[in-house]
């Protein structure tokens, strides 16, 4: 267990570390999804294995893929990019949005210590049937609102896409 | 004890299924023959039976090309990456009773997820080969199985309601009984024809096989992907391929065909012998469906490809997963049936004739 956990840790964290550092466009892409793969790998060690596959599904199958798209309908196809600006506007902003989110974050991440997580083990077998329970009954307001949220965003998508084509005619 | 249980599994996916990989290409290539009037391999050991070695030896022997513009680390990960997710498939997927290398109690999820991890190895060949007609290739891959992941999913979701379960174990085992364990295979429902149909179709562009090959279209882009590809790297890309194929053929045949249950399967062990002929002889029977269309059917246009997905596969998912509402709630099963039928039928008419327009349009070529 504790094994497999420090050679994950050590992949997620390479893999992130990767994303940001690394020149190519592309290469950081194919590092962030090394990362996802590794977080995928933490949630099915922690018995979370509908987390786990749908992470896989979600982040890995339509998220990467959607940044990936992202990079090819710029010009910089070949994702080569020129030296970067360290300590320039964009790095600052960067650290910025980084430090209001960890601020953010912080109440989350301290009320909530990962030695609670760990032990959570057999327990969490009948995952999905929970989920699932959870989400229609608890929560059903907060889904529906999702639900609507993300509908219009499409239609909205829909209408863009409209716009453009009736330009270009 | 905990080693052996760990690599049996293993080494029965990798025997197994790459023994089937290595005859379903000279299968392959005997079929085609056939359809196309000629005889296809014939020259190695009786009936060209020894043909799969004398590739393999064949590709081992070719040189290994790397474009010097390509983008050496990717250009070498892309094929290595493109076999996993195949393989991986496999691990949910029950060949007779208790005989399954998992039993996730996500079966099926964790089936649909791994298979859509291949279209990053797709993409990463695309582009590390900086080759447009590879690159073309590779954002058509990206799109068309993103596109048709969705319809897959949805087709698959319907069964994962019928059966309350995502174990692909249990799912197989709902399907049993009957007459002579054959009358309760779900794609004998209205709801599972529909998702059958929707599934095969969803699998063969996920797998890129014909008529869904656009991304590595000989005509239009060369070999598509894998044009820069050469030796023992092509060959895994082949492999990749086929394996990714005959593991949504194992899919479809684990949700739809009832698994391992026929005549005569059960527990023990001849009738867990019999299931696995009954398993493998479906896995079979879908490999040459998939042959049969490869032979008779042309290749769709991009624009073909991308309507049928969103205009006529989806909107049959969604509607199919409300006829297994109905299957579920109407209590008296004949007027489950009928009704399930009917809306199944109104939809289709409807999809037919709303998309009628699209699927006959006529294209003008002119060359000024």
């Amino acid at each position: 267990m504790n094994f497999a956990f420090w050679i994950i840790s050590a992949v997620t964290v390479l893999g992130a570390l990767l994303a940001v550092t690394l020149r190519n466009l592309v290469h950081c892409v194919l590092a962030l999804i090394l990362f996802f793969i590794g977080i995928a790998a933490h949630y099915f060690l922690l018995r979370a294995d509908f987390l786990g596959t749908v992470q896989i599904l979600i982040y890995v199958g339509a998220v990467a893929v959607l940044i990936l798209f992202a990079i090819m309908l710029t010009h910089n196809v070949t994702g080569t990019e020129g030296p970067r600006e360290v300590l320039g506007l964009k790095w600052w902003s960067g650290a910025a949005i980084a430090a209001v989110l960890a601020i953010l974050l912080k109440k989350a991440i301290l009320s909530d210590p990962l030695a609670t997580l760990l032990p959570a083990g057999d327990k969490a077998q009948t995952s999905v049937a929970e989920i699932g329970k959870v989400l229609v009954a608890g929560w059903v307001v907060p889904l529906e609102a999702i639900a609507v949220l993300l509908t219009a965003a499409l239609i909205g998508a829909v209408v863009i896409a409209l716009e453009e084509i009736r330009k270009s005619r | 004890m905990w080693i052996a249980a760990f690599l049996i599994p293993i080494g029965f996916i990798f025997g197994v299924y790459l023994t089937i990989f290595a005859f379903t290409t000279l299968v392959e290539r005997k079929a085609l023959g056939r359809i196309q009037n000629r005889y296809g391999p014939n020259r190695v050991g009786p009936f060209g039976i020894l043909q799969p070695m004398a590739d393999g030896l064949k590709i081992l022997l070719k040189e290994d090309i790397v474009p010097r513009a390509a983008d050496k680390f990717s250009h070498f990960l892309a094929p290595v990456l493109i076999v996993v997710p195949g393989l991986l498939v496999y691990l949910v997927v029950p060949v007779a009773p208790g005989m399954v290398a998992v039993d996730l109690k996500i079966g099926v999820l964790f089936a649909l997820a791994v298979g859509t991890v291949s279209v990053i190895a797709l993409f990463m060949a695309g582009w590390a080969s900086r080759n447009k007609f590879s690159l073309l290739g590779a954002m058509r891959a990206v799109a068309q199985v993103v596109s048709y992941e969705v319809p897959t999913v949805m087709a698959g979701v319907a069964v994962i309601m019928a059966a309350g379960t995502l174990s692909t174990l249990t799912i197989v085992e709902r399907q049993g009984g009957g007459i002579l364990n054959i009358s309760n295979w779900y794609v004998f429902r209205p709801w599972g024809l529909v998702g059958f149909v929707l599934f095969v179709i969803g699998g063969l562009a996920e797998s890129a096989r014909c008529p869904f090959d656009l991304p590595e279209a000989e005509s239009e882009l060369i070999g598509g992907y894998h044009t820069e590809y050469s030796g023992f790297k092509f060959a895994l890309f082949q492999m990749g391929e086929y394996l990714a194929g005959m593991a949504m053929a194992g899919v479809t045949v684990t949700l739809f065909l009832g698994g391992y249950m026929g005549p005569g399967s059960g527990p023990g062990l001849v009738g867990g012998v019999i299931a696995m002929l009954w398993f493998f002889s479906k896995l079979a029977g879908m490999i040459m469906l998939n042959i049969w269309i490869r032979g008779t059917w042309p290749r769709l246009r991009v624009d073909q490809l991308m309507g049928f997905a969103w205009k006529v596969l989806l909107p049959l998912a969604l509607v199919n997963i409300v006829a297994i509402g109905f299957w579920h709630f109407l209590t008296p099963r004949p007027l489950a049936w009928v009704v399930t039928t009917g809306w199944l039928a109104i939809w289709v008419v409807v999809l037919t004739k709303c998309n009628a327009g699209a699927a006959l349009e006529k294209r003008e070529y002119r060359f000024t």
